[in-house]
Order: structure tokens, then C-alpha cells, then sequence
């Protein structure tokens, strides 16, 4: 009897494993999102969205990196929130 | 000499130099050479070196007209530019080394003392993996790490106790991770920990540690739609909590020799929703924070025995019309917050605290706003004694209005 729970809870964990390995690719949906998307959608979960043309590319990407820390954001999200935002440097 | 030995040895010399020379050169080139190459190698295999240095950082003031009534004492009315908890002035470095290095520096200074909110490296190792050591904001529930800016936070006040797991020495592990359409967060830590005062109050933020024990803080966040627009997240903490020299507390148990701890959780949501035109924006947390009994002391009693546990929560909402077609309207948000605060029964600093808050705020910028807020403030004190204030039985209301300043620069 403990034989079988044994291996049926290595089964259920495997299984969870497995699931959660393959779960944390991240869905289609998410991977198509675009800069401007993660921005708004990010952003303001703690604050206003910031203004392009705030900061410089340099800074930008200083500030990428000081908000993933607080945030959490994944490395995706950061460096497509900062192309987005350093994108407007380059139009007059 | 005659002159055609002299040109024999001038042109010997010449020729000479000439060769030495051409031999040099070449000895050079060669060397340039294998050096160039070499030095394009360790180039090309060196760490990218671009730095970048700037400073951020958001200052916060305003004025304050209050009137405090305590149960028998007169009415207390002040007027004033600013005071403790609505002011602050800090200045925030960051340095960039390349993709992987990011140094934090925020001094503040609350208008009476310059303190320091952290002062912290991080090194972005992988994907979802940042390490960070230094003086750290402890990741317990979101409002200290993310919601205590002036310019962020909607309201005139931080909530009160929000910060009990305040800012350590020590190390941590941080990251976002994508699940399908779900996103989680982790941010876990491991810091000097707390010292237990006699009154039964903990403290951090030591330097050098006060016990061989250290504290494990942490948070788990979870984002179940793929546009982050719902956040829960639920923290813990636990640690060894060091006894100061000269201590006058004992344990409960007599014949225990285990020194105290303390553990906390925490359950938070932060929740984002564009409703056209409206924007609903809520967050909330809850927290507890439990110390083993013990026998406490205080100035005026010498034995306090309660069981040591604080209950904190906040719950706010705000609405902003951003999306509006009116210039005025679409800078308008709307927010309103209730905290309760319960500290233990029959200690030296019982009470039983609720304040509701309202704002409305006008945001002149994405990162500038100016708050009118007014604040009902009710403390029921629960002391066992008058050490610090909140005897028993006696309430005190105070009540603020509040106009007030805030930016990020």
C-alpha cells in the first residue's frame, strides 16, 4: 500500500513538474505583446505611465532596471518597455 | 682624419642607423602587430563597460491645519507648512555598469534628520534572477517596496505600522517568471533581523548583527491575467530575535531557555483595470506580526505580560477619469482609504487605531500632484499604563486637512 502511494505521488509530482516546466514558457499572447502594450499595461500598476521623452536612452535603461527590481518585471518586459520608451528620442 | 675616411665612417654610421632603425620598426610592427590582435581578443571577450550615472528622486511637502481632542484635554488646533510624516526631500542615485549592475543610493531627509532609505547593489544574473545585497527594503507586502513615494502614493499619509519590516542589512533573490498567460514574482531575503526592546517593541536595521540568528523574509506575487492588471501576493517572515545587553524582559516559562522570535505574514492585491473612460485602482494589504511571549517591562510597570501581536491592514480605492476628453477632468483622481492598526492589549503601547482618508488630487504631470486630502484619525488606547500615551479607555480624534505637494524629479 505505501509502495503505491509512494509511486503515485511521484507521478503527481512529476506531473505538477512537468506542467509547471512547461507552463512557464510564456504563452503566445504574451510573447506578441508590444513595447507600447507592457507599458501601459505595467506601469501603472504602481504609478502613472511615464511620459517618452522623459529620460535619455542612457537613463532609460538605468530606469528599466531600477523598476524590475520593484516590480518583478520579467527581462521581456523591461527591455521591451525601454526600446518602446527610447524609441521617441529618435523622432523630431 | 682626411675627408673621405670621414665619409666612409658617416656613411657607416647612416647606414647603420638607418638598418637599426628599419630593424626596430619592423621589431615594432611585428609586435604591434600580434598585440593588436591580442588586444582585440580580450576586447571582444571583455564585459560590455558602459556606465551611466544619474539621480532621481521625488520630494513631498505641504500644509497641515490639524486639531487634535483627547479625552479630557482641551482641543489642540495647529497650522502648519509641514511636520514629520508629510515631508520628505530624497534624492535617489542609480549607476548602471553595463546589463548586469545597477547601484541604488536614497538619502532622505524628513525635515529633521537625513536618513538613508537603501543603499543597495544588484547584480542581474539571469533571466527572472537578480541578486541584490546591501541595505534592503524587506520584500513584506507591496506597500513599502512599491506604493510609499509621495508622488505615487494617492493619498496624504503613508498607512501607519506598513513599514514594521522595514529596511535590513543583508542579501536578496528577486525575479518575474512567466507561466502561460499568468505571470509569478518571488523576492526573498535574508537579513540581520530584529532586536526585541523591553517594552516588547522590535527594532532593525543593525548594522552588525545582534544574534547568530538571522531573519528569512519573503514574497510570492502572482499575476493570473496576461495583462497584469490583478496582483496578489502573500509574504512571511521569520527570525531569531536578538536580546539586548541589559534586558529586562524574561520568558514566560521559567525553565525555557529559547530566546524569542518573531514570524509575520502577510496577504496583499493590487488590482488595475481601465474601464473607459475610468481607471479603478485598488490595492490593500493585511499584515500580523507575533513575538513570542514574554514578560515585559516599562518605566512605570515592571511585569507586562500580553501576547505580543500586531494586525495592520489598509484598503484603498481611487478613480481618475484619464481617459476623459476634458484637459481638467482627465487629471482628477478621486481616492479614499481606511487603515486599522491594532497594537497588543495591556502593553506599554496599546491601541486600537482607524483613520479614514480622503484625497482628491490633481495630477499636473505623470509624475507631479498636488493633493487635497483630509484625514479622521481615531486612537482607542488599550495601554496598561500612560507610558506612551494610550491609556486605557481614553480615544483621541484627530482629524487633518491636508493640502500637499508631491513630485518626482
Amino acid at each position: 500500500m505505501r509502495k503505491k502511494i509512494a509511486v503515485l505521488s511521484a507521478i503527481c509530482l512529476g506531473l505538477v513538474g512537468v506542467i509547471t516546466i512547461n507552463g512557464c514558457i510564456e504563452s503566445k499572447r504574451v510573447a506578441d505583446k508590444s513595447g507600447a502594450q507592457l507599458w501601459s499595461e505595467n506601469c501603472q500598476r504602481c504609478h502613472n505611465t511615464p511620459a517618452p521623452k522623459t529620460f535619455s536612452d542612457e537613463q532609460w535603461a538605468t530606469i528599466g532596471m531600477h523598476m524590475q527590481t520593484r516590480a518583478q518585471l520579467t527581462n521581456t518586459e523591461r527591455d521591451k518597455i525601454v526600446e518602446f520608451l527610447q524609441s521617441f528620442n529618435h523622432f523630431n | 682624419m682626411d675627408i673621405r675616411r670621414m665619409i666612409t665612417y658617416g656613411l657607416a654610421t647612416a647606414s647603420l642607423l638607418v638598418t637599426s632603425g628599419n630593424l626596430f620598426a619592423q621589431g615594432l610592427s611585428g609586435k604591434d602587430s600580434t598585440s593588436t590582435q591580442e588586444v582585440a581578443q580580450t576586447v571582444v571577450t571583455m564585459k560590455p563597460g558602459e556606465t551611466n550615472f544619474m539621480m532621481v528622486g521625488l520630494t513631498t511637502f505641504g500644509f497641515i491645519n490639524q486639531s487634535v481632542a483627547q479625552t479630557g484635554a482641551p482641543t489642540l488646533k495647529t497650522n502648519s507648512m509641514g511636520d514629520a510624516d508629510r515631508y520628505e526631500f530624497s534624492p535617489m542615485f542609480l549607476w548602471r555598469h553595463g546589463d548586469n549592475l545597477l547601484v541604488e543610493f536614497e538619502p532622505s531627509w524628513n525635515g529633521s534628520s537625513l536618513g538613508v532609505n537603501w543603499a543597495d547593489v544588484s547584480y542581474f544574473a539571469a533571466p527572472g534572477v537578480i541578486a541584490r545585497c546591501g541595505y534592503i527594503v524587506l520584500p513584506f507586502g507591496i506597500y513599502n517596496k512599491r506604493l510609499a513615494a509621495g508622488w505615487i502614493d494617492k493619498l496624504t499619509s503613508d498607512p501607519i505600522g506598513m513599514d514594521v519590516a522595514g529596511t535590513d542589512f543583508g542579501v536578496e533573490l528577486e525575479g518575474g517568471l512567466p507561466i502561460g498567460s499568468t505571470k509569478i514574482s518571488y523576492d526573498v531575503s535574508l537579513t540581520n533581523g530584529f532586536q526585541l526592546n523591553n517594552d516588547g517593541t522590535v527594532t532593525n536595521g543593525f548594522l552588525v548583527a545582534q544574534n547568530n540568528g538571522k531573519t528569512v523574509c519573503g514574497r510570492i506575487g502572482f499575476l493570473p491575467f496576461s495583462n497584469s492588471s490583478l496582483e496578489v501576493g502573500v509574504s512571511g517572515l521569520y527570525g531569531a530575535v536578538a536580546t539586548p545587553a541589559g534586558a529586562t524582559f524574561t520568558n514566560t516559562n521559567p525553565s525555557s531557555t529559547a530566546g524569542p522570535t518573531v514570524s509575520m505574514y502577510a496577504l496583499d492585491l493590487d488590482f488595475v483595470h481601465n474601464y473607459n473612460p475610468i481607471q479603478i485602482n485598488i490595492k490593500a494589504q493585511y499584515s500580523a506580526t507575533m513575538v513570542n511571549s514574554m514578560n515585559y517591562t516599562d518605566s512605570l510597570t515592571p511585569s507586562l505580560s500580553f501576547t505580543n501581536t500586531i494586525t495592520d491592514m489598509f484598503g484603498q480605492l481611487s478613480i481618475r477619469p484619464s481617459k476623459s476628453n476634458n484637459k481638467i477632468i482627465k487629471n482628477l483622481e478621486l481616492a479614499y482609504r481606511y487603515v486599522n492598526y491594532v497594537t497588543p492589549k495591556n502593553s506599554a503601547w496599546g491601541q486600537n487605531y482607524t483613520e479614514s482618508d480622503i484625497a482628491l488630487d490633481y495630477w499636473v504631470s505623470w509624475r507631479t500632484v498636488l493633493k487635497v486630502g483630509y484625514e479622521m484619525i481615531k486612537q482607542n488606547g488599550t495601554s496598561v499604563d500612560n507610558t506612551e500615551g494610550f491609556v486605557n479607555n481614553t480615544s483621541t480624534n484627530t482629524n487633518n486637512l491636508i493640502i500637499q505637494f508631491s513630485t518626482e524629479f
